[in-house]
């Protein structure tokens, strides 16, 4: 319970069906900078599902192999991303095509991954698990049988659900702990919602009024009345997607062999390894053209700690990001015509800087000595999941 | 693993260590490193005729049945099976299989999994010629928080592992691990991190070498699993993962297991070989990025440097010097560059001036080299990682078996391990099927005071 108030959560006594829910009901009270937080009447938030998700998320079983969970990737020291990657890799190395999003305030997206293919928290754990570059567990089943026959977890589902592991209930548990990643009362918070004239210093509001002027970085990355998402939830094509895919290879790579140390590498010295895999972006939903190389818009908060930045993880810096826009993205037929050349100043673009590492919120610590209260390593099944599971109904069916 | 092996205490350790610091140079038997004696000084050697080459081999999705497995090659010359594969075992797991290593007494060897952190212990003695597998550990990264046990490396009694990541993040962060030889955890010891001797300790690990002599240890430092793992295009590319190389190399109390002092070495500094022939009190490594070999001795002050010596050059702008060999007597040094298939042999007559005097084309890639004790016989195997292999035509996976006559590589055999439907081929090492002619453990017991026993047994068991 007191990891839950780090994080802005209180408790309310609210009654709910024993069928879809037990154990000890949470409401969660928005931290300043942030609207009420939207929970499924079907899986309303208490604090056991909540422990049981943590407990999947961490648990590095959770893969065929046993060696990759959902912290591996979105780990909690990195902002529940990875600093060390661009794009992310798999199971046994398996390239992926997209940065690793922050996990922090993903409750509050309306749709899941950079195009925006999932639309239900509850049902997006099921992708990374059974993708073959991601978890790669052979099947739904397989998994829930694997959890069940795990003793760490015996008990676990019958005090938050009041019944056995199922497919439905580990989606549930997954979805409340992520739900329960809130985080706000940032700094600018402070400034703008809390009224602390001195929360933000003058080159911090100045970036502010880029950003929402010159830079018109708030046409996409809202901010409201009374609380902020800094995202409208909307796909953009912004040219950096369309140029991976469409524009003519790149001559040449800058890689660093050392602190200091750079050399150019070519694509045709790079033609023995692995070609970039295709990525159409949110077309690969909608399949309308209109949506070809369209990201969906993140939001800001805690930008600051969640390097590298764009759906490819291309950009190390905030400075880097700041400059792709200012030059207008890439031009290319689809692109926005919210993406336009800003001609900011490098003052203006150092302001803008500074006003976006104030977004960060004030329980990241938290939130990440939360997450490690779980262990990731726990004694692997000596006995494959699915023999397991064979073997207990043995011939009791016909 | 069995009786034999259980009259190695931590006693005996600690007077084998003591022993060889104790005696000094004059009362071991030569020290001097070829392949076969980058084992442990605590192994004892083949300083004649190799008769098996074990190659630990990568399983491939798609390749026979996909396994990493063990392939035992019989090369004793005339044999009517000379330069075939004589045995295949496969473990089940394909994990990335990657290096090996003996015990003490050369009975049974340890081969690790980077990504599935299986160690698997093998029987080699009972049919050297037919290997048994006896014992998997599964629960190293369970029991330890790191990933990637690479090297295997004897001790009396033990073997003490260095890894290459961790449980937390797959980062670069690791450390080392001793186990008795019956596979029983012992210890965890991490990677010196934070400012150390005004030099950042990254953490990092990758190889390992003791010099009993000096009473020191040696580690170098590569990268973690998200580097490792991935597929070397992807990596290149990628400017956040091609941060996160080792940058260091540090050098160990030997008995304590404490850091002594950090040297800056960028740019993956990757194999580690030392000279042990008498009078000598240097070690050789190359960075695999830069292309750089550094050479750690002591300077007059008997202080520790590590010096930059050279370069490796190739045509490819990433060298990526992989394995090296460094000759018994000290005086030559083979080493590979991956990405051209090319090894060079240097001339460390001077190793703070070495110089590159040979050079040869082994395949469309090539990663490990091992020579015999007398340096005639060398032999190469192409896959470096699985994911940084090449891939299409220039995925050649090979063992190639040269004689070497100090001027020239002649082949005289070559393997081709996706014909044979086995796998990629990476990490050897040589057994002999007459066990007693092996020489003498190098660090020897024999003689050893026992009122000189070192702190060792206080720093191995917890």
């Amino acid at each position: 319970m007191k990891n839950i108030l780090l994080i802005g959560l209180a408790t309310a006594g609210l009654l709910l069906p024993l069928a879809i829910s037990a154990g000890t009901p949470i409401n969660p009270t928005p931290p300043l900078g942030l609207p009420p937080l939207f929970i499924p009447e079907a899986n309303p938030l208490t604090q056991e599902k909540i422990d049981l998700g943590r407990k999947l998320f961490m648990d590095r079983r959770l893969s065929h192999n046993n060696v990759m969970s959902c912290a591996m990737c979105h780990v909690p020291e990195q902002g529940f991303t990875s600093h060390e990657l661009g794009a992310a890799i798999g199971l046994q190395g398996r390239s992926l095509r997209r940065n690793s999003p922050a996990m922090y305030n993903v409750g509050y997206q309306r749709s899941l991954f950079h195009e925006g293919r999932e639309l239900h928290l509850e049902d997006q754990v099921w992708a990374p698990l059974l993708a073959k570059n991601e978890m790669n567990m052979p099947s739904i089943g397989y998994v829930v049988e694997k959890i069940k026959m795990m003793p760490e977890y015996k008990g676990r589902f019958e005090a938050a659900f009041g019944g056995e592991a199922t497919a439905e209930r580990i989606g549930f548990a997954l979805a409340s702990y992520q739900r329960a990643m809130v985080s706000g009362n940032s700094r600018f918070d402070r400034w703008y919602y809390g009224g602390e004239k001195n929360a933000l210093n003058a080159r911090e509001q100045r970036g502010f009024e880029v950003f929402r002027g010159k830079g018109s970085c708030i046409a996409c990355h809202t901010v409201g009345e009374k609380h902020a998402l800094f995202t409208d939830h909307k796909f953009y094509n912004t040219g950096h997607g369309w140029q991976r895919s469409m524009a003519p290879a790149k001559t040449t790579y800058k890689v660093q062999l050392a602190p200091g140390v750079f050399v150019d590498v070519s694509d045709e010295q790079l033609d023995d390894f692995e070609k970039p895999l295709p990525d159409v972006g949110r077309y690969e939903v909608t399949l309308d053209p209109k949506d070809r190389w369209a990201y969906k818009t993140p939001s800001l908060r805690n930008v600051a700690i969640t390097a590298p930045y764009m759906h490819d993880g291309a950009f190390s810096t905030l400075e880097a990001v700041v400059e792709f826009y200012n030059k207008g993205g890439v031009d290319n037929p689809d692109k926005s015509p919210l993406i336009f050349p800003l001609n900011l100043t490098e003052v203006e673009k150092a302001d803008l800087v500074a006003f976006m590492k104030t977004l960060t919120g004030d329980n990241i610590d938290a939130l990440a000595r939360d997450a490690r209260r779980e262990r990731e390593n726990y004694p692997v099944p000596k006995q494959d999941p699915s023999d397991s599971y064979m073997e207990s109904i043995g011939n009791s069916r016909p | 693993m069995t009786k034999e092996n259980n009259r190695f205490s931590m006693k005996t350790l600690a007077i084998a260590v003591s022993a060889t610091v104790a005696l000094g140079v004059a009362a071991l038997p030569s020290l001097s490193h070829a392949d076969e004696t980058c084992n442990s000084p605590f192994t004892p050697l083949i300083k004649g005729q190799e008769d098996l080459v074990y190659v630990w081999t990568l399983g491939v999705e798609g390749i026979g049945d996909g396994s990493d497995k063990l392939v035992t090659v019989d090369v004793r010359p005339g044999s009517k099976t000379f330069g075939k594969i004589i045995a295949t075992l496969s473990t089940g797991d394909r994990g990335e299989a990657h290096h090996m290593g003996f015990t003490d007494d050369r009975r049974y060897m340890w081969a690790g999994a980077l990504d599935s952190n299986k160690i698997f212990i093998f029987d080699i003695h009972s049919n050297p010629a037919k290997p048994k597998l006896v014992k998997t550990i599964t629960d190293f990264a369970e029991k330890t928080g790191f990933v990637g046990p690479h090297t295997f490396y004897a001790l009396p009694g033990r073997m003490l592992i260095q890894a290459l990541s961790n449980t937390k993040d797959h980062g670069g962060r690791t450390g080392l691990v001793v186990y008795n030889n019956d596979g029983e955890l012992i210890n965890t010891i991490d990677m010196p991190t934070g400012t150390f001797n005004g030099v950042y300790a990254d953490g990092y690990g990758y190889d390992l070498g003791i010099n009993p002599q000096q009473n020191v240890l040696l580690t170098s430092s590569f990268t973690g699993w998200n580097n490792y793992m991935m597929d070397m295009g992807k990596l290149v590319k990628d400017p956040e993962a091609m941060k996160h190389f080792g940058k260091t190399m540090a050098i160990w109390d030997a008995k304590t297991l404490k850091p002594k002092k950090v040297f800056e070495v960028p740019g993956a500094p990757l194999e580690i070989r030392w000279s042990l022939k008498e009078g000598d009190n240097w070690a050789v490594t190359a960075a695999a990025l830069t292309g750089k070999l550094w050479v750690v001795k002591q300077d007059s002050s008997k202080e520790w440097q590590a010096y930059d010596v050279g370069t490796i050059k190739t045509e490819s702008p990433v060298p990526l010097p992989v394995d090296i060999s460094l000759s018994a007597d000290g005086k030559g040094l083979w080493a590979n560059t991956f990405l051209d298939g090319v090894t060079q042999y240097w001339d460390f007559s001077n190793p703070m001036k070495p110089k590159m005097i040979y050079k040869k084309k082994i395949a469309s890639q090539v990663n490990m080299v091992s020579q015999s004790f007398d340096g005639k016989r060398v032999y190469f195997t192409t896959s470096l990682l699985g994911n940084w292999d090449k891939k299409g035509k220039g995925d050649e996976q090979l063992l190639k078996m040269y004689n070497w006559d100090g001027k020239k590589l002649a082949e005289v055999f070559s393997i081709d391990f996706y014909k044979e439907k086995l796998g990629r081929a990476h990490h050897m090492k040589f057994q002999a099927i007459n066990l007693k002619e092996l020489q003498p453990l190098q660090a020897r017991l024999d003689g050893a005071s026992t009122q000189n026993k070192l702190a060792l047994t206080d720093l191995l068991s917890k």
